[in-house]
């Protein structure tokens, strides 16, 4: 089946906060009755921060919310958009779940990855692209849908994806 | 998470009011509330607590309900879905153990669907588990194993592939404890142990669905100081312990009742022993003191137990060690102390007992000291850092690295007027001619060098002892003494509390327990019954020393589960 | 029927306050705080209508909110709203979010009056991010125009409205996975009981009402609850609707109509689903997103799509997410899917969805792949029969059976043919031309 999600990467050194990203913390911390609740929106801080998020930057989560850093390693691997390991610049995320799957998402993947040379999960050499599967992302009535980091990309053809795919490469 | 499931009210039974002869009937006083819910288990009726889960308020009645996730002491999270029954009023099955009591509850634990809902159950945690029982540990003392054999089904329809956690098997999780997480049946006891009782929460789920493990952060291991209580919760062997790995398999043990001579504590532990080796520690359930738990350091000193330097007694003349028979040694000791006694009175000797031994014990050092007018006695305990265990209600913490300086000192094995101590005799102030050691291996004094060099000063130097230390080393004669599993006695804890240890085996001859020792010293110099056994020791105890009546070995029985503050020594005599 | 919750949808600046407030918004809040209304009184006005929530469950939404406890012993009351659409198929709150923020805000303002709310959140699953974006910055305008923050419209009522992103769980959409995530730890749903109005996130009483059920108390309060309730074929299955359609159709989208619209209607009617692409013939539909059973061609007759309707069909109205399946879609293929869909996104916390949604999604692989055996159609009957009906804390495993289940019970032949001759019924996974 898709990938495990427990083996969350190191940075190979030590992550702490910038002090906007603090910043965004602290006005978060405000919106919460404890620090515990503002785990998932503290880890968005930390993805947009770094990418990604590793065991460093999970350390300092847990330093700065005060919590035991195995429950912010539970939380982390929980949900399945953050990365527990460093991903392409463009991180293409293709729906398979029932409305996409009928309207071809898988030709779109199988296309993608030739044209890229890699397989689901994995990363382009350049560094510039990372195809993943993900479940319904509510784009059914413009499926196949396709996401590019935080933006929608529906309907997805094969014609688009080619020139999307070359628009996105020679972003620099 | 997890929530512990909530009673609601029970229905007060009422009386129907009396009716008067004439006139309005008095109102009727309200019915006194029952503190006990009427709970039906297949059509028979009981009184239960009102505080009980359903699954112990069923084990009240005789009946089993079986279970993986729940356990008396942690939060209920109702997830291993094993202890499903049918309750009258419910159209579905419901989880026993999230079902909160009330009056009138009426549970079926024997219908079909019940039948089947457990066999699914069963089905489904034995699909990805590995078939290891020829290897693994937990073969014997199995939950999944017996609730397979009980409720589970002859075959399973599962013809795929099983999912493995290749990397997070045979892994060291925690300094003692060894994962096979692949056995892993997702249950959270240890991951709810660690947080509510250890308080450290070094485990946690990581992924989710078929794929979730339980592990730490990487680099903050399993390390609390009641490590092993992870294992000994963990109903399958995807958590066990590495000093018990493979070593012997638990049917084979014997199972002994006894009290961890680790601190003053006093958690009760069985010994877990194999032809006269012990293997092992496990907890012993005892709500008052260590509850279901039992602490890394004790249990990890059960390999110690097997420790023995000293087989044979042995007597020193001139420069030349050479062997003795027991009761030889023991007469040379005798002598020495009736000429002493002879020449210099009794102030000349020295009487040290000893925080390891029992009560028992120190009580019959005590007693031969006193018939031969010898006030000096003492008995010391090494200070360790503050151990902890949870009772059922609260921390109890121990700050002595023995069991019984309590009980030794309650015994009265301390100088007495115009006696010295330990002290004194250390310092040099003190220099008796005859030294007796109950017990060679009381502290980590008898491995010091300068403090043994005060002790050698005397002009006899007698001991027992079961390892060799420089103290055994410097003395005259050194004689065969017991472990903790080869006697039997009691320990006086913390709280006061007076606890029984049991025998797991006798020692091997010429080794004898240190009572025995002791009343043959005691009969050479003309005191004490030969035919006195530690049961009769306890009833004199009983009968002398203050706050240590009514006690016998029927109320000792099960491991001292007496009240607290019965017996609270109020003083030296 | 005129368009009720999407009146605003694809006009331009529909986002904006100013346009919000130029049509008429706020002023169902207006009415509320300035009009002597008393919360009860507003719960007592969508209990009449008979709102039932529009995110799976179709609970009465004004029932819901009487089970907060009178004296709730000096702990706040919390209103959630569920922006976590996740179900395979729906879509519609995203287009709620998206393109008229201000009628989502007004209704959580105007239910959190009534439930006594000081606190609310909107927990939007992580994938929408403009979503959030655009309800932030939303909401930025409210706390400016004072229909946010302290003392709103002088009324002594004062709330916070916060945001919380999701990221990545449908289990969050299930009302106390949502508040395990909420207050920061796994989504894993929670014992019931005790219900969330009772005991729900920091453990007090909590309402979780979807974000399509909140838009609707908007209009309850400006038009009544006597024509909210009778739009539809009856008080039971009452107010406006929004069905969301996908899957082989000519014009999938979200398609606002009175409650009980037709199956048929919606699939080819003209101001609809305009029919089957490409000609083809209707093979299954399931009507109410992934969780729901399927529905054959003939099934779909006189089906209107009403929380009853849809259930005395065998299956439910849930999400009002219509998925459309024509005969060149191998059903195995499709059930296939929808196991794999389940298994990825099963929490874990009990056995039986723990350990089922993997084993179902391997054997429908196997079938599905050519490698099936005789046994393998009953054994995933069995498997599902072992699943559901509080087998499982939650109904996530409830929901999981449905596609496998509905689909071996209904299309028993494909299957037999799969498991014969090792391959589709209908071609190699013939699927919709894109």
């Amino acid at each position: 089946m898709s990938h495990t999600r427990y083996r969350i990467h190191e940075a190979g050194e030590p992550r702490t906060f910038p002090p906007a990203a603090m910043a965004r913390i602290e006005k978060i911390l405000k919106r919460y009755p404890n620090r515990q609740a503002a785990l998932l929106p503290v880890l968005w801080v930390a993805q947009e921060t770094w990418g990604w998020i590793s065991k460093e930057a999970a350390e300092e989560v847990a330093r700065v919310l005060e919590l035991p850093a195995a429950h912010v390693d539970g939380v982390l691997s929980f949900y399945t958009m953050y990365n527990l390991r460093p991903v392409g610049k463009h991180l293409l995320q293709f729906c398979t779940s029932i409305s996409c799957h009928l309207a071809g998402a898988g030709s779109l993947i199988e296309r993608c990855g030739k044209r890229l040379g890699i397989g689901l999960e994995e990363t382009t050499p350049d560094g510039k692209f990372t195809m993943i599967e993900v479940e319904c992302i509510a784009g059914c009535d413009r499926a196949p849908s396709l996401m590019v980091n935080d933006k929608y990309h529906e309907p997805m053809d094969e014609k688009k994806l080619d020139l999307l795919l070359d628009r996105l490469s020679k972003e620099a | 998470m997890s929530r512990r499931a909530e009673g609601s009210g029970g229905r007060l039974s009422g009386a129907a009011p009396p009716k008067a002869p004439s006139g309005p009937a008095p109102p009727a006083p309200p019915p006194p509330a029952k503190s006990t819910f009427t709970v039906l288990f297949d059509g028979k009726a009981i009184e239960v607590p009102k505080h009980l889960n359903l699954i112990e308020a069923a084990k009240l009645a005789g009946v089993e309900i079986p279970h993986f996730c729940f356990h008396p002491r942690l939060s209920v999270v109702g997830q291993c879905r094993m202890c499903l029954v049918e309750i009258e009023g419910m159209p579905k099955i419901q989880a026993a153990c999230t079902t909160p009591l009330k009056d009138g509850l009426s549970v079926r634990t024997t219908t079909d669907k019940v039948k089947n809902c457990r066999a699914a159950t069963m089905e489904f945690l034995l699909i990805n588990h590995p078939l290891d029982c020829p290897i693994c540990d937990q073969a014997g003392e199995c939950t999944l194993q017996d609730n397979s054999f009980g409720y589970g089904q002859q075959f399973s329809h599962y013809d795929e592939r099983k999912r493995q956690y290749p990397t997070f098997d045979r892994a060291m999780i925690g300094p003692h404890v060894v994962a096979d997480m692949t056995r892993c049946i997702q249950c959270t006891r240890c991951i709810r142990f660690c947080e509510e009782i250890a308080g450290t929460g070094e485990l946690t789920f990581l992924d989710r669905g078929g794929r979730t493990l339980v592990w730490t952060h990487e680099g903050k291991p399993l390390a609390n100081d009641w490590s092993g209580c992870a294992a000994d919760v963990c109903p399958v062997g995807a958590l066990t312990v590495r000093e018990f790995r493979f070593r012997s398999r638990v049917w084979y043990l014997q199972k002994t009742p006894s009290v961890c001579p680790g601190c003053n504590i006093g958690c009760n532990i069985s010994i877990e022993s194999r032809e006269n080796v012990v293997y092992r520690f496990l907890p012993r359930l005892n709500p008052e003191v260590n509850d279901y738990w039992l602490c890394d350091h004790g249990r990890f000193l059960s390999e110690s137990l097997n420790l023995r330097d000293v087989e044979k007694a042995t007597i020193r003349d001139g420069g030349k060690v050479g062997e003795a028979h027991v009761p030889a040694a023991v007469e040379r000791i005798a002598a020495e102390i009736r000429a002493t006694l002879e020449a210099k009175g009794p102030e000349a000797l020295f009487f040290l007992g000893s925080a390891h031994l029992s009560n028992e014990e120190n009580f019959l050092l005590r007693k031969l000291a006193d018939h031969l007018g010898c006030a000096n006695r003492d008995v010391f305990a090494d200070r360790s850092r503050t151990r902890r265990i949870k009772s059922q209600t609260e921390w109890l913490s121990g700050e002595e690295a023995a069991a019984n300086l309590r009980g030794a000192r309650d015994m009265g094995a301390t100088p007495g007027r115009g006696g010295f101590g330990l002290d004194a005799l250390i310092s040099g102030k003190a220099l008796p001619e005859v030294i007796f050691v109950a017990d060679a291996n009381f502290s980590e004094i008898a491995d010091d060098a300068e403090k043994v060099a005060a002790l050698r000063r005397a002009r006899f130097l007698a001991v027992a002892a079961r390892t060799a230390n420089a103290l055994t080393r410097a003395a005259d004669v050194v004689l065969p003494a017991a472990s903790l599993p080869e006697k039997e006695g009691t320990f006086t804890n913390v709280q006061g509390r007076v606890q029984r240890f049991e025998r797991a085996y006798l020692p091997k001859p010429p080794v004898r327990a240190h009572w025995e020792l002791l009343l043959l010293l005691a009969n050479a110099l003309g005191f004490g019954d030969r035919n006195w056994t530690p049961s009769d020791l306890l009833a004199r105890i009983a009968a002398e020393v203050q706050g240590y009546g009514q006690m016998d070995e029927g109320a000792l029985a099960g491991g001292g589960l007496l009240k607290k503050g019965d017996f609270a020594w109020k003083g030296a005599p | 029927m005129e368009p009720v919750l999407t009146a605003r949808v694809g006009k331009p600046n529909s986002r904006s306050i100013e346009t919000y407030l130029a049509d008429g918004g706020y002023a169902a809040l207006r009415k509320v705080l300035t009009g002597g209304w008393t919360p009860d009184r507003v719960t007592e006005e969508v209990k009449k209508s008979g709102l039932r929530g529009r995110g799976g469950a179709g609970f009465p939404a004004g029932v819901k909110w009487g089970f907060i406890p009178k004296d709730t012993k000096g702990k706040p009351i919390y209103l959630l709203c569920n922006a976590d659409e996740s179900e395979p198929g729906t879509f519609k709150d995203r287009l709620l979010m998206e393109q008229d923020p201000h009628q989502v805000i007004e209704g959580i303002i105007i239910a959190s009056y009534a439930i006594k709310c000081r606190s609310a959140y909107l927990y939007i699953r992580g994938e929408f991010y403009d979503g959030a974006r655009i309800l932030n910055a939303a909401i930025e305008e409210a706390y400016a125009k004072g229909f946010l923050g302290e003392d709103i419209l002088s009324s002594g009522f004062s709330l916070d409205l916060t945001v919380h992103r999701g990221a990545g769980a449908y289990i969050c959409g299930e009302e106390t996975g949502l508040i395990e995530s909420l207050e920061g730890k796994r989504g894993q749903p929670r014992i019931k009981p005790p219900f969330p109005a009772v005991q729900g996130v920091f453990d007090c009483p909590t309402i979780v009402n979807n974000v399509e059920t909140l838009a609707c108390v908007v209009h309850i309060v400006n038009r009544g609850a006597d024509w909210f309730a009778k739009i539809g074929r009856n008080e039971k299955n009452s107010g406006p609707k929004l069905y969301c359609l996908s899957g082989a159709v000519n014009r999938p989208g979200v398609y606002e109509a009175a409650m009980g619209l037709p199956l048929k209607d919606l699939i080819f009617g003209d101001a609809y689903g305009r029919g089957m692409k490409n000609g083809r013939k209707v093979k299954a539909v399931i009507p109410g997103g992934a969780s729901a059973n399927m529905l054959t061609a003939a099934e779909i007759e006189d089906c209107p799509l009403d929380f009853d309707g849809v259930a005395a069909k065998g299956s439910m109205l849930g999400s009002a997410a219509i998925i459309v399946i024509n005969e060149d879609t191998c059903i195995v293929n499709a059930a296939q899917n929808l196991s794999k869909f389940f298994a990825h996104e099963s929490c874990g916390q009990c056995t039986p969805c723990r350990e089922g949604t993997p084993w179902l999604y391997k054997v429908l692989t196997r079938v599905e792949g050519g490698e099936g055996r005789p046994e393998d159609i009953d054994l995933l009957e069995r498997i599902c029969n072992q699943m559901a009906n509080g087998m499982t804390i939650c109904v996530f495993a409830d929901a999981a059976i449905a596609p496998p289940l509905s689909s071996v019970q209904k299309f028993k032949d494909e299957y037999r043919f799969h498991v014969e001759n090792k391959r589709c019924l209908v071609g190699p996974k013939a699927l919709v031309a894109v």
